[in-house]
């Protein structure tokens, strides 16, 4: 069993000082009372001392005992007990069967004589019930068999209050409130005195052994049971602490919280009540005496009195965080929380649960050291500090004084067990994670992150990323040199960019896929240096790898140019020249870009579009002849380029059309003369060259989009012609114009049409054409027709309007008075407003427009 | 310290195992025990309460400790040794008498622990039976094991001791255990039943106020007019 050192024992009064040479004189009790101390001894003397207490530096003391008087008392028998009520300034002196009061100070018996007769021992209340500070509650086993009394004690008198039978003799007693706790001749009772139910606890046998009944607290009580069992009970009958193992033969208990202190003959016993273990033996040989006053734990001999002093609490849990006795420690330190003040608590709790961490932490425990350095609130730099080489180099961190732990570093805590080393890192990984974001890292965050950065880059951890690429303190240097040594390029790279040194970092990017330095985090890097590069505001970086990232990949590099966000574009930041300087090396990006620049962003510049069509050409033309054929197996360039060609409208025509020329691009041609607006020609070259004549009519669809119905019809009716003129294929081509006529018979004027067609053409041939023509005609007249009555209907209202207005007289007289002027008129002209109205030409004049009538008025 | 809102007490003859089912329950690990002096408890966290469960001596010389034990408890756990049927005689004997101050409604449940061990003799006498077909069933000795029927048996038998009616009170089925302490057998099962258990009372008795505790600190004694010397 592991032993605290929670007790020393000094000496208090020396034998010498208390009987001299008198050899047969016995101590029978002692009462401690603030530094009044009393001896009662077996002569019939009780003596009286003042202790002075010397505290030693150890955190023990020493006692020197001055004699102030002693006096006897009379009688022949020994003083059996002695008990002080220091309100009332009385010591209660058990001798002969009976107790008497004496003053405290001068031991002369009060004057009145009062006393208690008939008492073989007794007890007081220390949770009174009567509430007068004045009086003290005494509790005796009266000489009377089987009776307990209870009485009130004041100055200079006493009353009995109370007189209970109990089952079997009483033996021994404490009292808590109105609560007896009784040692019978075979068993612990407790005894409601004031509602007289009694609770049995437990038997024992009071022929073996002596019962010992002690109240330790509120409402509880500690009882010698069997086995050498001290056994809790409260005053409801239970146990609500498990036991503690004294020897058999234990005289005298008493509790020093958190212990109970036990005396047999040849030891003193320390239990703690917290965990009921064993915590100390002192040898103290022949002790009858062991009591506790206020704290105050004195033990006695017969000869001599001696003091337990505690050690502080402090110390103990000191001593027992020394080994490594942290669930203990915690415990005391717990429990100690009422006896110190809550300031100074809360500091040495603080650092007690830090150093219990720290234990815990050195055993690997991690869950346990975790959740102590939490509460704790530990500043995680000394954690950290553990680690070699994490703190950074600028950190003003020193260790605490005096030390939490006593590891100098890692190595020594493992001694070098790198499995043990690993653990702990990567308890440190998720501990520092945890706490990064809370408030625990404020004041501190680089030496964290920074620490972190150190730990993830070590053990190749995914995170190492997600910290540089989110909010982070990671000092620059100190990181860097780490990441450098652990060849984490690409995250070093992300540790400039995050200090706003792109250019460092994008170097070094460079030169991973380069192949110049190795670092496998990302196999799409390229890829990634394109995209921040795409997404870089700085130009210089941008043009300064511009090469470099087209000469790995065209079509992927010219994103840099291409894909850049709008919000950027608009401040334009690269020039289209700059950038078409640039990728003339690079057909592929250049074709892209100019793409980019003249449809994604729409630029109407006549270059590019030349340009790009030119490109395009010169594609089509390399990819060969072969692709010229119709429509189906046209190639991705050639489409665009006829995309482009159709489009727009702001490349160079004739100068394509002289590069086009007889490079067997019928469609292209077309499209060119199309531009040109040479209808006819481009109708030809589809017509006659390509025969497509499905492309022929698209084409006029194409052409006459968004011109007025004739110039549309005038297409249709260049294409008739074509189909209709003298050539060598004249029969598919009048196929193909009873199709076109049949199709698309809306598109012409039929009288001309009827004109131009062959006579020996069956009307049957062309019956669809010649019915949407009927339709469309007499449809038309019909509509002209209903136009046309709808025109004279409105007429007809207009002069109905008209003959109204003039077919009444008005009259004038000198009554009428002008509308706007309110005067008569004076001469017979006048103005009259439709709704009757009758003004002065002169107020209609200046006003051009009645109120109630918006419309000129008719003058009559 | 907390103060716990239930108790359950385990009773049983010595050496039956009950400081080894409590530490396989709490502390997951079957040590090598020593007889238990006196008693011990742990406190255990179920849901929102604090539960107290002790641990008692089975030693003859602190058997007078047990009614001290039980009293308040919600429940009692009666422990016998599968392998000596004398252990459960025991319970009715000597351990159900403690019980008498433990709570009105508390619960018992009967466990039979160490089946372990008779899984082991029971391989054993089978080789046995192999060996020599021919005596099989000739001797119907003293039985060597527990069986689960008797301690159904002595729980019917507890609760007309208590005067309960089998009706209101949890079946048989549902309170007699067989555990292993070694192997962890059933043992989860036997607290963690007794836990779901014991909550419900905890919250009835919380909702009743304390019956069984009597709060001196709120006693106010009656106020006598008398005239003191200020007054």
């Amino acid at each position: 069993m592991m032993s605290t050192k929670a007790f020393t024992l000094v000496s208090a009064v020396e034998r010498e000082l208390l009987m001299g040479d008198r050899e047969r004189v016995n101590i029978d009790c002692v009462e401690c009372c603030g530094r009044n101390l009393y001896v009662g001894t077996s002569d019939c003397f009780i003596h009286h001392f003042l202790l002075e207490e010397n505290a030693l530096p150890a955190g023990t003391a020493t006692f020197t005992a001055t004699k102030q008087l002693h006096r006897h008392l009379g009688f022949k028998k020994a003083v059996s007990e002695l008990r002080a009520a220091s309100a009332l300034n009385r010591l209660l002196v058990l001798c002969d069967n009976s107790i008497t009061l004496i003053n405290m100070m001068s031991l002369e018996p009060v004057p009145s004589g009062a006393r208690i007769k008939g008492a073989m021992a007794f007890a007081l209340n220390e949770n009174p019930v009567s509430g007068d500070p004045f009086c003290v509650e005494v509790c005796i086993i009266s000489v009377k068999r089987r009776t307990i009394q209870v009485f009130m004690v004041y100055e200079d008198r006493v009353q009995i209050v109370r007189e209970v039978s109990t089952p079997e003799q009483p033996l021994a007693v404490a009292v808590d409130g109105h609560f007896l706790c009784l040692a019978l001749t075979t068993q612990y009772i407790i005894l409601n005195y004031s509602t007289g139910v009694a609770q049995d606890l437990f038997p024992y046998c009071s022929e073996e052994k002596r019962p010992i009944v002690k109240r330790i607290g509120r409402q509880e009580f500690l009882l010698a049971g069997p086995g050498g069992l001290g056994m809790f009970a409260t005053v409801a009958g239970i146990s609500q602490r498990a036991p503690v193992h004294w020897s058999e033969n234990v005289v005298g208990a008493a509790v020093c919280f958190p212990y109970v202190i036990a005396l047999d003959e040849e030891f003193i016993t320390v239990h703690s009540m917290l965990d009921q273990q064993q915590k100390q033996t002192l040898p103290f040989k022949e002790g009858h005496i062991l009591q506790d006053f206020e704290g105050r734990v004195i033990v006695a001999t017969s000869k001599g009195v001696y003091i337990l002093v505690p050690l502080p609490l402090e110390k103990q849990i000191q001593d027992l965080l020394a080994s490594r006795r942290v669930e203990e420690a915690l415990i005391l330190a717990k429990g100690a929380r009422r006896n110190i003040p809550k300031e100074k608590f809360q500091v040495m709790y603080r650092r007690i649960l830090q150093q219990a961490g720290f234990i815990q932490f050195a055993q690997l425990q991690f869950l346990e050291a975790k959740e102590l350095f939490r509460s704790s609130q530990l500043d995680v730099r000394e954690l950290i500090s553990l680690y070699p080489f994490l703190l950074p180099a600028s950190s003003s961190f020193t260790r605490s004084h005096p030390p939490l732990h006593e590891y100098a570093d890692l190595n020594q805590l493992t001694q070098g067990d790198q499995e043990k080393m690993a653990k702990c890192k990567r308890f440190l990984m998720s501990y520092l994670n945890e706490v990064r974001s809370t408030e625990v890292a404020n004041g501190y965050k680089e030496d964290i992150d920074t620490a972190l950065l150190k730990l993830y880059a070590e053990a190749d951890h995914d995170s190492l990323l997600d910290l540089l690429v989110t909010e982070n303190f990671c000092l620059l240097t100190d990181s860097a040199a780490w990441l450098e040594k652990h060849k984490k390029y690409f995250a070093l790279g992300l540790l400039y960019h995050y200090n706003n040194q792109d250019a460092a970092a994008v170097q070094l990017w460079v030169n991973i896929v380069n192949g110049d330095i190795q670092d496998s985090t990302r196999s799409d890097l390229y890829e990634y240096i394109v995209d921040f590069l795409t997404y870089s505001l700085d130009r210089e970086l941008v043009w300064k790898y511009a090469d470099w990232v087209l000469q790995k990949s065209e079509e992927i590099g010219v994103q840099v140019f291409t894909k850049r966000p709008l919000t950027e574009q608009q401040k334009d930041s690269f020039n289209p020249e700059d950038v078409i300087t640039c990728l003339k090396k690079y057909p592929k990006a250049l074709v892209k870009y100019l793409e980019h620049l003249v449809v994604d962003r729409s630029l109407q510049k006549e270059e590019y579009h030349t340009r790009l069509a030119l490109l395009y050409l010169d594609e089509v033309l390399r990819q060969g002849p072969g692709a010229s054929g119709k429509g189906a197996e046209v190639t991705e360039t050639q489409a665009k380029l006829r995309h482009l060609l159709q489009k727009s409208d702001l490349y160079r025509v004739h100068f394509l059309l002289d590069r086009i020329q007889g490079a067997g691009l019928p469609m292209e041609s077309a499209i060119l003369h199309g531009k040109l607006e040479e209808h006819e020609k481009a109708l030809r070259i589809l017509v006659h060259e390509l025969r497509d004549f499905s492309a022929a009519e698209d084409y006029c669809l194409w052409r006459s989009e968004g011109r007025d119905p004739p110039y549309r019809q005038r297409l249709f009716h260049t294409l008739l012609a074509i189909y209709l003129g003298p050539g060598p294929s004249a029969h598919e081509l009048t196929v193909a114009a009873v199709d076109l006529l049949n199709h698309r018979a809306a598109e012409f004027d039929a009288a001309q049409v009827l004109q131009l067609l062959p006579g020996s053409w069956s009307v049957q041939l062309l019956c669809p054409f010649l019915m949407g023509a009927m339709r469309d005609s007499v449809h038309t007249r019909r509509t002209t027709q209903v136009a046309l009555g709808l025109a004279k209907s409105e007429n007809l209202i207009y002069k109905y309007d008209k003959m109204k207005l003039k077919g009444s007289s008005v009259l004038l007289s000198d009554k009428n008075l002008c509308q706007m002027c309110q005067n008569p008129f004076c001469e017979p002209v006048f103005v009259r407003y439709p709704n009757g109205g009758l003004v002065h030409t002169h107020c209609a004049a200046g006003r051009h427009t009645n109120p109630s009538s918006p419309s000129p008025g008719a003058r009559t | 310290m907390r103060k716990p809102d239930g108790k359950i007490v385990l009773l049983g003859d010595m050496n039956v195992g009950k400081t080894s089912l409590l530490q396989r329950y709490m502390e997951r690990r079957f040590p090598d025990t020593v007889s238990t002096v006196g008693g011990a408890f742990y406190l255990k966290q179920w849901r929102s309460h604090n539960i107290s469960i002790w641990d008692t001596a089975g030693r003859e010389q602190f058997h007078g400790l047990g009614s001290m034990y039980c009293r308040g408890a919600a429940a009692v756990i009666l422990t016998y040794d599968v392998n000596h049927p004398q252990s459960l005689v025991e319970l009715e004997d000597r351990f159900l008498g403690l019980t008498d101050t433990a709570n009105t409604d508390c619960l018992f449940a009967i466990v039979g622990n160490k089946v372990d061990l008779r899984e082991e003799g029971a391989t054993e006498s089978q080789e046995k039976e192999g060996h020599s077909p021919g005596t099989a069933g000739a001797s119907p000795k003293v039985p060597k094991h527990v069986r689960l029927e008797d301690a159904m048996a002595l729980y019917k038998k507890i609760l007309r001791y208590k005067m309960l009616d089998e009706k209101d009170a949890p079946a048989a089925e549902q309170m007699c255990f067989e555990t292993s302490a070694k192997t962890g057998h059933n043992v989860d099962l036997l607290f963690e039943t007794l836990f779901e258990m014991v909550v419900p009372m905890i919250l009835q008795q919380r909702a009743q106020g304390p019956v069984q505790t009597v709060d001196i600190s709120s006693y106010k004694p009656p106020r006598q007019t008398k005239a003191g010397c200020c007054a």
